[in-house]
């Protein structure tokens, strides 16, 4: 099955220019901070531990710092844009289909009970998000159509409010517990630690090869349901298989650098102003464009407030919210 | 204070105490009634007092979730307040922006301690306390005058792995320098905890790390070993002077408060930076 999509007569430098921007993010974040380093001391860091102060600096704050970044980044784009593409929803987000809700509801169940510290509490979230998402899809796919990407949204807000409701009680009755979710939910990649980039890389993997494997699909499923089912395609078990995609692919985000929402939803039309539609180019130009948005918002909120930082949850969305306002003010941005 | 100033039968309240009593009182506090958060304002107006102690500007400001009332509430219901004068709120509602580094000072808490005592009728207990923290702390920086002032970073861990440090405007400061020290992170006086990055205690590299463990009633020193394990453990910091050196203690933070314990504190920190 092969699906002719419009090519969109697009930037043929989109592409490179993304790789681009994410080495330059990535020698952005890797040299700024709290003190500059120089070429010199960052090939020392790599690749000379001797325990001079500038090494530590390297292997402990910025290589991880910049590394669950750039996986974090790519991981939000791709469960951006397979959600936007499985739901046909313009604004669709691993939020939308109920996992940030049910990881932070999860959250707040081991807060309270008060197990261990915050790195382990992250993976008590991935899990929260996968069950909040099948129990979307559940709902959302009961009934005569399977389902549908109204019924998949619906379900989605319907189970959110219900998680969120639950959260803020917990959140608002206690000081303490809140003092820790907020931490948490604003989301940050200045906890990052090597553990945790080698314990979310499997997962991140295993997320990418599936989108990877999704291409056409979506493309299909980007037709409209009738038309997808003339060609033969089968809507149902694309949307279930796109479904862990996002869950695997935003939870692993999620535990490494918190719900950063926001790059999730723009990098995806960013991607699809510069190249159309086909999933084939969207989906790594999302990836690549994320992880740059990421990595560079961060070294943003290094440097704006020194010495104290600015988490990132707060620079992505100060950085991607002018570039979403501009696609969506110049665009038909609905056209998925 | 109250305990300080031989006024304990007063009390008809204690609420949210960071640490154990500092020693000399610590049996005034025995039996009192003590609720460990602090209180809703109806719980507060229920033990009916004519006069409210608070150590810190929070609990007197217009929001916040430590807020309890505002002075000018309390004193349109006759409740009289008073709040130590370092951390005194210029006017109702702001917080950390109403300290006056200026007023940041061991004579600020002389001054309050003979007000208190004139308040509460214990003017010549006052000026006997008084006499005898000026002594403490006279006595110390005999001790360190002309040594050399290691720098010091006072660490907060944060629930996610970070730290925030007091800052130049916390009494904390004031404590390490009656103790010969110097706060590495002094030249930060917007707020009294400022959060930095690991980068940036990497580049200042103290001499020597305090936690500010806090808050229960039953703390004393030894509960600040986790505070130290946590910051010895971090491989972030393992290459610091303080952590490769074995120079990161626990430290209380009532104990870098603006009060009677600054003098003890100072004390102690100085046994901590100056041992020889």
């Amino acid at each position: 099955m092969t699906v002719a999509l419009r090519p969109r007569a697009a930037a043929p430098w989109a592409l490179p220019g993304a790789v681009v921007l994410v080495v330059a993010g990535t020698v952005l974040s890797m040299k700024v901070g709290a003190r500059p380093l120089s070429w010199a001391e960052l090939s020392d860091g790599l690749l000379h531990f001797s325990g001079a102060p500038s090494d530590f600096v390297v292997r402990h704050v910025r290589l991880p710092r910049t590394l669950c970044g750039l996986l974090a980044g790519a991981c939000l784009g791709l469960a951006g844009t397979v959600a936007q593409g499985i739901t046909r929803n313009p604004l669709a987000g691993p939020d939308t289909l109920g996992v940030n809700a049910g990881a932070a509801a999860a959250m707040i169940a081991v807060m309270t009970a008060g197990i261990g510290s915050l790195a382990g509490h992250v993976w008590f979230g991935f899990l929260g998000g996968a069950v909040a998402a099948l129990t979307v899809y559940a709902i959302g796919g009961s009934g005569r159509d399977g389902a549908t990407p109204v019924k998949l949204a619906l379900a989605g807000a319907a189970v959110s409010a219900l998680l969120t409701a639950v959260t803020s009680a917990f959140v608002l009755l206690d000081r303490d517990l809140f003092a820790r979710y907020r931490y948490w939910i604003i989301g940050s990649l200045a906890r990052a630690e090597l553990p945790t980039v080698g314990q979310a890389l499997p997962f991140a993997v295993a997320g990418i090869v599936l989108a990877v494997l999704l291409v056409r699909r979506l493309d299909a499923v980007a037709l409209g349901e009738d038309a997808s089912r003339s060609l033969g395609a089968r809507p149902g078990p694309t949307r279930a298989a796109g479904l862990v995609a996002v869950v695997v692919l935003a939870g692993t985000a999620t535990a490494l650098a918190g719900p950063v929402v926001f790059v999730g939803l723009v990098a995806p039309h960013a991607a699809r102003a510069l190249v159309g539609t086909a999933h084939r180019w969207v989906l790594p130009l999302s990836a690549l464009l994320a992880a740059g948005l990421v990595l560079i918002a961060d070294v943003a909120g290094r440097v704006v407030i020194a010495p104290e930082e600015i988490h990132i949850g707060v620079t992505a969305a100060l950085l991607g919210g002018p570039v979403f306002l501009h696609l969506v003010r110049t665009r038909k941005v609905a056209a998925l | 204070m109250v305990h300080a100033l031989g006024l304990s039968d007063r009390l008809v309240g204690t609420a949210f105490l960071d640490a154990q009593v500092v020693e000399p009182y610590a049996a005034a506090q025995q039996g009192k009634p003590y609720t460990a958060d602090l209180p809703q304002r109806e719980a507060l107006l229920a033990a009916n007092p004519d006069f409210v102690l608070a150590g810190y500007n929070n609990v007197f400001t217009t929001t916040g979730d430590e807020s309890i009332s505002t002075r000018a509430d309390l004193a349109a219901l006759g409740v009289q307040s008073w709040i130590n004068a370092p951390l005194c709120p210029s006017a109702d509602g702001l917080s950390d922006e109403a300290i006056d580094p200026a007023q940041v000072s061991m004579e600020t808490v002389y001054a309050d301690l003979r007000s208190l005592g004139r308040v509460l009728g214990a003017q010549q207990r006052s000026e006997e306390l008084v006499a005898e923290l000026q002594a403490k702390v006279a006595t110390v920086q005999e001790r360190v005058a002309g040594k050399e002032r290691p720098q010091v970073a006072i660490l907060l861990n944060d629930d996610d792995g970070s730290y925030r440090v007091a800052s130049g405007i916390d009494f904390g400061t004031r404590v390490l320098e009656m103790a010969g020290a110097e706060n590495a992170f002094g030249d930060l006086t917007e707020r009294r905890h400022v959060a930095v990055s690991k980068e940036e205690l990497i580049a200042r590299d103290p001499d020597v790390i305090l936690t500010s463990t806090c808050c229960d009633a039953s703390y004393t020193v030894a509960d600040g070993e986790p505070d130290v394990q946590q910051i010895r453990a971090d491989p972030a910091l393992a290459g610091s002077t303080a952590v490769r050196e074995g120079r990161v203690y626990p430290f209380l933070f009532a104990d870098r408060a603006a009060g009677i314990r600054a003098p003890y504190a100072a004390e102690r920190v100085a046994d901590l930076v100056h041992p020889e």
